[in-house]
């Protein structure tokens, strides 16, 4: 329906991030989920679920590891919600 | 089928029955494959195989993650009389150069001449070859379509069934040899233990790199030729009702999972989802590979019991991938046996004396089972000698499922396996026969399953600007009923801002090991204990942390 604006989209990820993680943390677009905010590998999954409820995608899981920081996982999802959008 | 049972001969034999696995995939894209089915597509692997020029012994690195790929791959390995050694494929959080240079030197020190892998994962695999002389072939497992290598030119099953590496999370990683003897004689005695039948239906989402996924759940659901269904480990971290949904839907009888699996499912499954479960079905809900929390599996007794779940369903062992899988398993349908020590007796005095309401502090730990049929568990002390009942420590296992060693690796093996005697580097006591597991001698850090070695978090930040040579301890801490922490005790130079240090000492370790360093801690200079050789005495340095002897104030230089 209404097609998300890209700040609504890194808000959007800084919430999920938040809500996930259980400590106290402030991403910012160059934070590292893994060095930086912490993350592990059963969290960052937590993460690519919540995003895909959240903005009704899908995420492939690549056997490659993907985005690592906020600002690609922002542009993964936002390319993810404009591809859905013309499709 | 005459001779000993091997991977071909099962699977041969499970292909003259109705059963099969059953794929769940991403978004609830779901496939079947008898065994039938799944014994042409092996012929076929079998057949690739020996067309890439690949010859009985050689052995064939498996990198892949997907279950179906994984299981044809493996099956048509060992038709093939190859040597199948499985890989841990690369986490979310990994860092794909530090990955591929692991693997590696995972695969020169085995001396692979083959490696099958994903598509995406190929180009990467495929420029190792210029570093791995002995390898020859890189392949996508779905590029192996045969032509079918016809019956007669089966050669004779091999004897080493498959090798196990360990994670990817240690710079030396081990290669557990199987043999098909090994297997057989770990399925008959665990399939036993747990009454199964070819009326079962087991559930896993386990990785079938791990030996709770491959022997527990995929080989033992076929060698007892039941029903087994698959799913993904990222599908069941992403949505752990997914796991309980699927055993509801399919009337799941067997699943087994690690404890974090239990508390992850507690955490995030939310309660307006419970209406619809249905864990009548699921008769054994087995416990191991990590250690147990009482706690955390009665939470999860708790949250289900409106689905239908009995407590009397759990089932708790002991075992490690050098035992193939399973050592004990305690009796189906007791549900848990805890006993409740004196903390300061365990850690002190190495004994393991009731608690009895006194004031004492407490330390639960959980009852894994008596030794499975046919096989032995000793405690032994210092001397190696086995020690009475209640007294703790070191578990040794012999039995016909002890591996005999690591591949290509003697010295390895020597310290592990002598005489046939499996050293664990797992601490316990018994009790009527029953075995209680209380700790470590090897100083591991296991965090949601997985075990990283002190060693490789030190030496993957040995080279550190900032960092004195040499005087960095790691080692995991835990309040007697929680996960492990992972610390670093590191001593500066002073070159490097406090807290810039830091930060890098997380991220190499990340990058090196994919661990999350729960705490970093900067010593003045001489903290950090020394043996008279010269190397750090971890245990003394985890003991005042402890205490709280090490203090993040007492830091060098501050980045302010």
């Amino acid at each position: 329906m209404a097609a998300s604006s890209s700040s609504d989209i890194e808000n959007g990820v800084v919430e999920v991030l938040k809500n996930v993680s259980r400590r106290p943390i402030e991403p910012t677009p160059d934070s590292d989920l893994v060095a930086d905010l912490g993350f592990d590998s059963l969290q960052i999954l937590e993460v690519v679920a919540e995003l895909e409820d959240r903005f009704d995608i899908s995420i492939p899981l690549n056997d490659i590891p993907g985005a690592r920081t906020v600002r690609q996982v922002v542009a993964q999802v936002a390319a993810l919600v404009g591809g859905a959008a013309t499709a | 089928m005459g001779g000993a049972c091997t991977i071909p001969n099962a699977l041969a034999a499970a292909a003259r029955s109705d059963h099969g696995y059953r794929f769940v995939g991403a978004r609830g894209v779901e496939s079947r494959k008898s065994y039938a089915e799944m014994y042409d597509s092996a012929l076929r692997v079998a057949g690739s195989f020996a067309a890439l020029g690949l010859r009985r012994g050689d052995l064939i690195a498996i990198i892949v993650g997907d279950p179906e790929a994984f299981l044809t791959t493996l099956f048509g390995a060992s038709i093939a009389g190859l040597v199948p050694a499985s890989l841990y494929p690369p986490a979310p959080t990994s860092d794909l150069p530090s990955y591929l240079e692991a693997t590696a030197r995972v695969l020169r020190s085995c001396t692979a001449r083959g490696v099958v892998t994903s598509a995406a994962l190929l180009p990467h695999v495929d420029s190792l070859k210029s570093g791995c002389p002995d390898l020859r072939v890189a392949i996508a497992a779905d590029a192996l379509q045969g032509p079918a290598m016809a019956a007669a030119d089966v050669p004779p099953a091999g004897d080493i069934a498959f090798v196990q590496f360990t994670s990817g999370s240690t710079a030396t990683p081990k290669g557990v040899v199987i043999t098909q003897r090994n297997l057989a004689a770990n399925i008959t005695a665990f399939a036993n233990g747990l009454g199964g039948t070819a009326d079962d239906v087991a559930v896993s989402w386990l990785p079938l790199y791990h030996d709770m996924g491959l022997v527990g759940m995929a080989l033992g659901a076929m060698y007892t030729q039941a029903e087994a269904v698959l799913l993904t480990p990222e599908a069941f971290v992403k949505r752990p009702i997914e796991w309980l949904r699927t055993i509801s839907r399919y009337r799941g009888t067997i699943s087994f999972a690690p404890n974090f699996a239990y508390e992850l499912a507690v955490r995030r499954v939310k309660d307006a989802d419970l209406a619809d479960l249905d864990l009548s079905s699921w008769r054994i809900a087995g416990c191991g590979a990590e250690p147990i929390h009482a706690t955390t599996l009665a939470a999860f007794a708790d949250k289900f019991r409106v689905s239908g779940f009995r407590d009397t369903s759990f089932l708790s062992g002991y075992g490690l991938a050098e035992h193939v899988l399973a050592a004990t398993l305690s009796p189906r349908g007791r549900g848990l046996y805890v006993e409740r020590l004196i903390a300061d007796d365990v850690t002190a005095r190495r004994m393991a004396t009731h608690a009895n309401g006194s004031g004492a502090e407490i330390l639960s730990v959980v009852a894994c089972g008596a030794a499975l049929p046919g096989h032995d568990v000793q405690i032994v002390g210092d001397g190696d000698g086995p020690l009475p009942e209640r007294h703790i420590g070191e578990i040794v296992l012999t039995g016909p499922s002890v591996s005999p060693g690591y591949y290509n690796d003697e010295e390895t093996t020597a310290r592990a396996i002598r005489g046939g005697r499996l050293f664990t580097g797992d601490l316990g006591y018994l009790s009527n026969g029953e075995l209680f597991v209380c700790g470590r001698v090897k100083d591991l850090i296991i965090v949601n399953g997985r075990k990283y070695h002190p060693q490789d978090l030190e030496w993957g930040v040995a080279d550190l600007a900032g960092i004195r040579r040499g005087r960095v301890v790691a080692f995991g801490t835990t309040d007697h009923d929680g996960p492990d922490r992972a610390v670093v005790i590191a001593e500066p130079s002073g070159t490097v801002p406090a807290d810039e240090l830091t930060d890098a000492i997380r991220r190499r370790i990340v990058d090196v090991c994919g661990l999350r360093v729960d705490d970093v801690v900067l010593v003045p200079s001489g903290t950090v204990a020394r043996t008279t050789s010269g190397k750090v005495r971890r245990a003394a340095t985890k003991m005042r942390y402890e205490r709280g002897d090490l203090d993040h104030a007492a830091a060098g230089p501050s980045g302010a």
